[in-house]
């Protein structure tokens, strides 16, 4: 059994030890708003966090987030950075497709969390292992400069 | 009465042949143990092949050798071979009807196995079923194709002896010794070898290139060997591959994890560790780098190889190094990241970590495709100068010359 805490909620999960987090959430908490796009943490569509760090969920296995704190898209919004960062994205309209989306604001939300401020040669290293293949680059670098204008952190 | 007669007798052959058959079980089962201590299969399997049944190539500056089928079969195989004839070609390097091998097979370190060892090897092949598989011809040049010639090699490099422990030596010490020189064979590509293709006396574990791959300095030296190792990271990456920070096995070296010495009992990877920490340091080759000072913040103005680091690299193996989802992940302090020429880095780029019982945090993509020449040239640059303290840098010419020369 694996001692495992998502979203605030505690969880006893009988899953071996070497399962994907991403498999986790998704498939046995139901949790299916982190996606599932490579497989290999290279797109970044799986970002999750993991003691408010953002991580591949695909490539990490359930074993090494017990006794941490995973946050997932479901519930990032309950912090007031993670809040911010939503509403720069529907201010924004950063949204096309939308499946890589809930990578991207994980990804936003630890960077602005690390970096308060970041410039836009920071965001573009800092959010360089998501992927969009519509090509939101732009608008998600607007969201990520207007949560800074806003003073959120 | 006859008939209990019969009854007992028959009872005393059947616990008779039950025992004896307990005693083969036994004798194959430690081959099997020994034969993976060996790491036999590596060499007399090709890749997707039947296990023992060789064809191996071995490619040489003076030609092709092909690894022979040691499977028992009668006419491709050794399955007509005695016991005395098994244990002169891994004693002495000389096999049935005469035949002088070359030292690419390790007769020169099996040769310390004692008698019983070797047999068990052999009881423990028998037991397997039949391959018929005829290898090809070996294309040595001349000289190098007269197979008496290595009676004289032999003369001056091999000497038919078995392991002599060292009384002044602890029990798990000489086991190492043992398993290190002997079975594991571990200086047969780890020690650099003279100009007549025999192992440096002078120079022993001090490292070499293999197959495209450098075979790292394994002496005690803290700077160029595993002197810095614990002895618990020693066993990690023997038994597992990987000892964060310090190594990852892969490429040939993971081979050799993977048939060979994650089988092994954890008393022998101590020992192996215990010896290895002893050995006479020599300061050769690849040096570790220092503990990296890399910082854990984006760098965003380190041009094409930063920009690929950050797309492809970074999710895994983190801006400092240290590994996001797995401390395997682990690039710095590791000698990949310190090698000017980044043999290794470089095959890593290209082929990639995927051995199928790797762990998924453990695997890396090959990028191989997904990238030229120059952006491999520029990301394998940005690792080992932000990694390491080389400051040496790659060229596509480099990638290129490495894209042809990764095989095992």
């Amino acid at each position: 059994m694996i001692q495992l805490s998502v979203n605030g909620t505690q969880h006893q999960l009988d899953v071996p030890d070497d399962m994907p987090l991403l498999w986790v959430v998704r498939d046995v908490l139901g949790l299916t708003g982190t996606k599932f796009g490579c497989g290999i943490a290279q797109c970044g569509a799986c970002t999750v966090h993991l003691d408010g760090e953002a991580v591949r969920s695909c490539v990490l296995p359930v074993s090494a987030a017990a006794g941490r704190a995973v946050t997932t898209i479901e519930a990032v919004g309950q912090s007031a950075l993670g809040a911010q960062v939503q509403q720069a994205w529907l201010d924004h309209e950063v949204v096309q497709c939308g499946y890589c989306q809930s990578g991207q604001i994980m990804s936003a939300t630890a960077l602005l969390q690390r970096q308060p401020a970041p410039s836009d040669a920071e965001i573009d290293a800092g959010m360089a292992g998501n992927l969009c293949r519509c090509a939101t680059y732009t608008r998600i670098r607007a969201a990520i400069r207007d949560v800074d204008a806003g003073g959120a952190a | 009465m006859h008939s209990s007669k019969t009854l007992f007798g028959g009872l005393a052959l059947a616990a008779l042949s039950l025992h004896v058959q307990a005693d083969d079980q036994a004798l194959i089962e430690r081959g099997k143990y020994l034969a993976a201590a060996a790491d036999c299969v590596a060499c007399h399997t090709v890749p997707g092949g039947e296990p023992f049944a060789g064809g191996v190539e071995f490619k040489l500056p003076f030609g092709s050798l092909y690894s022979p089928n040691i499977t028992p079969d009668q006419q491709t195989g050794i399955g007509d071979w005695s016991d005395a004839e098994f244990l002169s070609a891994l004693h002495e390097g000389v096999g049935k009807d005469g035949k002088r091998y070359y030292p690419a097979f390790p007769y020169t370190s099996y040769t310390l196995m004692p008698d019983d060892e070797v047999q068990a090897i052999k009881a423990y092949l028998f037991s397997l079923e039949p391959v018929s598989n005829t290898v090809p011809e070996n294309t040595l040049s001349f000289p190098y194709n007269q197979r008496w010639g290595m009676f004289f090699w032999n003369l001056v490099f091999h000497n038919n002896e078995r392991f002599e422990p060292d009384p002044s030596q602890s029990e798990a010490w000489n086991r190492g010794a043992y398993l290190v020189e002997g079975p594991g064979h571990c200086g047969e590509c780890h020690t650099p070898r003279n100009f007549a293709q025999a192992l440096s006396s002078s120079q022993p574990l001090a490292g070499n290139l293999v197959q495209g791959w450098q075979a790292y300095n394994i002496s005690s030296d803290p700077a160029h060997g595993i002197g810095a190792w614990s002895p618990a990271e020693l066993v990690s990456y023997l038994g597992k591959g990987y000892a964060p920070g310090k190594g990852v096995a892969s490429g040939p070296m993971g081979d050799v994890v993977s048939h060979s010495l994650r089988h092994l009992s954890d008393d022998d990877l101590s020992a192996i560790a215990t010896y290895l920490l002893t050995t006479e340091p020599q300061s050769e080759g690849v040096k570790r780098p220092d503990p990296v000072s890399a910082s854990a913040e984006p760098v965003s103005d380190a041009g094409l190889g930063g920009q690929l680091f950050a797309g492809a690299c970074a999710g895994c193996h983190s801006w400092d190094g240290s590994g996001t989802q797995s401390p395997v992940a682990t690039l710095s302090g590791l000698k990949t990241v310190n090698d000017p020429a980044g043999t290794n880095l470089l095959n890593i780029l290209l082929r990639g970590h995927t051995a199928p019982e790797l762990r998924v945090d453990q695997q890396m993509p090959n990028f191989a495709k997904a990238y030229q020449d120059a952006e491999l040239a520029a990301v394998g640059s940005f690792v080992l100068q932000h990694f390491g303290q080389t400051g040496a840098s790659l060229s596509a010419d480099d990638v290129a010359a490495r894209r042809g020369n990764t095989g095992h």
